[in-house]
């Protein structure tokens, strides 16, 4: 199996899939699916809906079969996708989630959406020798796990957030057959919250892909010309910390009159008041991307809310140093375990960390030398898929030696909202 | 001497550290409070769910972000006459306005103050229990005894043969055990509390995780594991310690499990060249019966092995009665 030369048929249960999805769970579906393609050769499919917006669940893509990567892609319509009761009983769940009924939590779920009982059929119905789920906060995975027979991984994907809490999601986590986690941070979190520390797993992350540039000075994609820059990279919303960035930010120049600029680049969810030091790009290709981030004084991750953070690591294999946000427990251990980067828990941490920084260029040589070092040592992907491979391989092993536990299929109540999605048209 | 690896993460952290200091230096009052406020509520907004350790301290920064309750209503409006009506209205109700917000103000400060006074004895109440608290529980063992080889190994295979569940060996070190259980066919992984003990095998396929070894026993699913092997974490730690230890692995095996105590003898413990971490912890290594009589009053029947130098033994305990 995976490196020792054999093949395993390996399924991806996924609730968005494609290069136009923009999110950071089922980006690392597709990259997994497509380098065990790739690099082992093994037969891929992925089980997924026509959703590319995971608030509405819309179908906007073709249902049916394609290929992406040499992966084979099932879509699915969704029965349903988030209702508008939804909000009313999140807000409710909310402060205390842990104390909610299985049947309100599973009611969150099925209103959360995406509702899909013809993904979970053919997901059960297929002939792959292990399933792997991802994340673990929608209705196909939760379902879909109750449901298949092969040998089931759950990459969770996992931050510290309320629906964590719900116990529609105890037994999905505790009835993996394996777990897949981006960082120990991770898996901290989740045996903390849940009763999982027995279940087989790995500490696997991604890979980071070559660095592409397009050979252009970051000052001249993002019109600062020669003005030193901070850059922040992901999609510019409020739950992200944008918001909080840009304040941050703005009190910094305030108290700090300068050339320094702030650059958000990625897709923009919420505004960011306009401000004369502070430029947002908006999508950019790769390669212009790649020149504003390498131009980079500092990148910072200001999300509380992150399993692993891709664009850290990024910014490390452009050896540019990173400041995180110091409440994200996985952004902050890729920062202690690296020495690469700093962090800060309110705005008098943010600016004392950027007025050194900004004033300390060994110190972010030495920063950008050490990040560089940890993406170099542990996210590169031939060994990165290498070893996921393998462990594919002994979760599968595991249950033909018939050592994996024994399945535990509490029964869960039901709202109704499952009911059947309209025919799929050829 | 230093690697230039180590001297790097040195520097690095002594600059957290500068850090550190440089914001309590500059303290409350660098900034207007109500920027501050704002700032802290912005930083907060999206916080992590269920911090452990610095809940409290956020909690408390949203709760002061949230005190003050301005009258003054934004009477900015997209319509040409709207700030101008909305300006009326404000002055007009604006005497009502104050003196509700005001009677708030005072009771969210009360609240607000309340909640920091007991933030403060809850604080000292921590560091009481801290400074009183037994140290943290060590690894204690001897080289020759924690490595392949080692005389034990070969017993606890073979008590262990047909185990159905994973087997968990704590502390595991760099997974020589879980390597030789496994070689036998046995779903073994391992736990190791040591910085960097499991470090070397990050990128292998072995499951040895660094982690507190009660944590981890604690997050196991009751009944969840086929056997728990405990070598060198039990001499380490205090009494309590050691029997919330023992009480968590007979719970983490289900009804047909094994619990494995590898133990120094008291005179090993005493000897000149015992390991260094036997002069740092709180308490003596049990004589064999003693854990023969903790474990029965735990439901499990234990069965003692000496080494045959005599100087370190193992305890292998199976349940007796039903699991409760």
């Amino acid at each position: 199996m995976g490196d020792e030369g054999g093949s395993l048929r390996v399924a991806f249960v996924t609730p968005r899939f494609g290069p136009e999805v923009m999110g950071g769970a089922e980006a690392a579906a597709r990259q997994l699916a497509m380098h065990l393609v790739g690099e082992c050769g093994w037969p891929v499919e992925v089980f997924t809906t026509c959703a590319t917006d995971h608030i509405t669940w819309d179908d906007v893509l073709a249902p049916g079969d394609s290929t992406d990567h040499g992966v084979t892609v099932h879509r699915f319509r969704s029965a349903s996708g988030r209702r508008p009761e939804f909000y009313d009983l999140d807000a409710r769940l909310r402060p205390a989630p842990e104390q909610a009924t299985p049947e309100q939590a599973r009611r969150w779920l099925e209103l959360n959406g995406p509702v899909t009982p013809d993904l979970v059929d053919a997901v059960a119905a297929s002939d792959a020798e292990v399933v792997c789920f991802y994340p673990y906060l929608y209705y196909p995975t939760v379902v879909g796990m109750e449901r298949v027979g092969a040998p089931r991984v759950l990459h969770p994907a996992a931050h510290d957030e309320p629906a964590l809490y719900l116990p529609v999601f105890g037994p999905t986590f505790t009835g993996a057959d394996a777990l897949c986690y981006h960082t120990a941070a991770e898996r901290r979190l989740l045996e903390r919250v849940h009763p999982v520390a027995q279940v087989p797993q790995i500490v696997l992350g991604l890979g980071v892909a070559d660095v592409v540039r397009g050979g252009r000075r970051g000052g001249a994609v993002t019109g600062l010309g020669d003005r030193p820059y901070v850059v922040s990279v992901g999609r510019v919303d409020d739950h992200k910390g944008s918001s909080m960035l840009a304040a941050f930010f703005r009190t910094y120049k305030e108290r700090h009159p300068g050339p320094l600029a702030l650059v958000f680049v990625g897709p923009v969810a919420t505004t960011i008041p306009p401000h004369e030091d502070i430029v947002v790009t908006g999508v950019l290709d790769e390669a212009d991307k790649g020149d504003v981030v390498a131009d980079a004084v500092v990148s910072v991750s200001p999300s509380a809310l992150e399993s692993f953070s891709l664009v850290v690591l990024e910014a490390w294999a452009q050896s540019v140093p990173v400041v995180v946000n110091a409440t994200c427990d996985p952004t902050r251990e890729h920062c202690q375990r690296s020495g690469g980067g700093l962090w800060f828990g309110s705005y008098a941490e943010f600016e004392v960390v950027l007025e050194r920084l900004l004033a300390d260029p060994d110190l972010r040589a030495t920063l950008a030398r050490r990040g560089h070092a940890y993406v170099e040592r542990y996210y590169q992907w031939p060994e990165l898929i290498a070893r996921y491979a393998a462990f594919l391989g002994a979760v599968r092993a595991r249950a033909e030696a018939g050592t994996a536990p024994a399945r535990q299929k509490p029964p869960m109540p039901t709202t109704g909202l499952a009911r059947r999605s309209p025919p799929v048209e050829p | 001497m230093s690697t230039p690896d180590a001297a790097e993460l040195a520097y690095v952290e002594q600059v957290r550290r500068e850090i550190d200091d440089e914001v309590r230096r500059r303290g409350a009052g660098d900034l207007p409070p109500q920027v501050e406020r704002e700032l802290d509520e912005l930083f907060l907004r999206h916080a992590p769910h269920g911090r452990g350790g610095a809940g409290l301290a956020d909690m408390l920064r949203q709760v002061d972000a949230a005190v003050f309750i301005d009258p003054m209503v934004p009477i900015a409006s997209r319509r040409p006459a709207g700030a101008m009506v909305k300006r009326g209205l404000r002055s007009v109700n604006l005497w009502y306005q104050r003196w509700v917000t005001y009677q708030v103000s005072a009771f969210a400060t009360a609240v607000s103050r309340a909640l920091h006074v007991l933030d403060l004895q809850v604080s000292e109440l921590r560091r009481a229990a801290e400074d009183s608290a037994p140290p943290p529980a060590v690894v204690v063992e001897s080289p020759e005894l924690a490595r392949a080889g080692a005389w034990w190994a070969g017993p606890v295979g073979d008590e262990l043969a047909g185990t159905a569940g994973r087997v968990l060996h704590a502390a595991c070190g760099d997974g020589w055990l879980v390597q030789a259980l496994a070689a036998r066919g046995l779903d073994a992984y391992g736990v190791d509390p040591r910085p960097g003990a499991v470090r070397a095998h990050e990128l292998d396929t072995l499951d040895l995780r660094q982690e507190e070894v009660g944590a981890h026993l604690a997050a196991v699913e009751p009944g969840a594991l086929g056997a728990v092997v405990l070598s060198g974490v039990v001499d380490g730690a205090a009494h309590g310690e050691r029997l919330r230890l023992v009480e968590r692995a007979v719970r983490a095996v289900g009804a047909d499990g094994t619990v494995v105590l590898h133990s120094l003898g008291r005179a090993r413990f005493d000897a000149e060249d015992a390991p260094p971490e036997a002069d740092l912890v709180p308490a003596r290594p049990y004589r064999p019966a003693t854990w023969g009589a903790l474990l029965g009053d735990m439901g499990m029947a234990a069965e003692v092995r000496a080494a045959p130098s005599g100087g370190d033994y193992l305890v292998v305990a199976r349940r007796t009665a039903p699991a409760s």
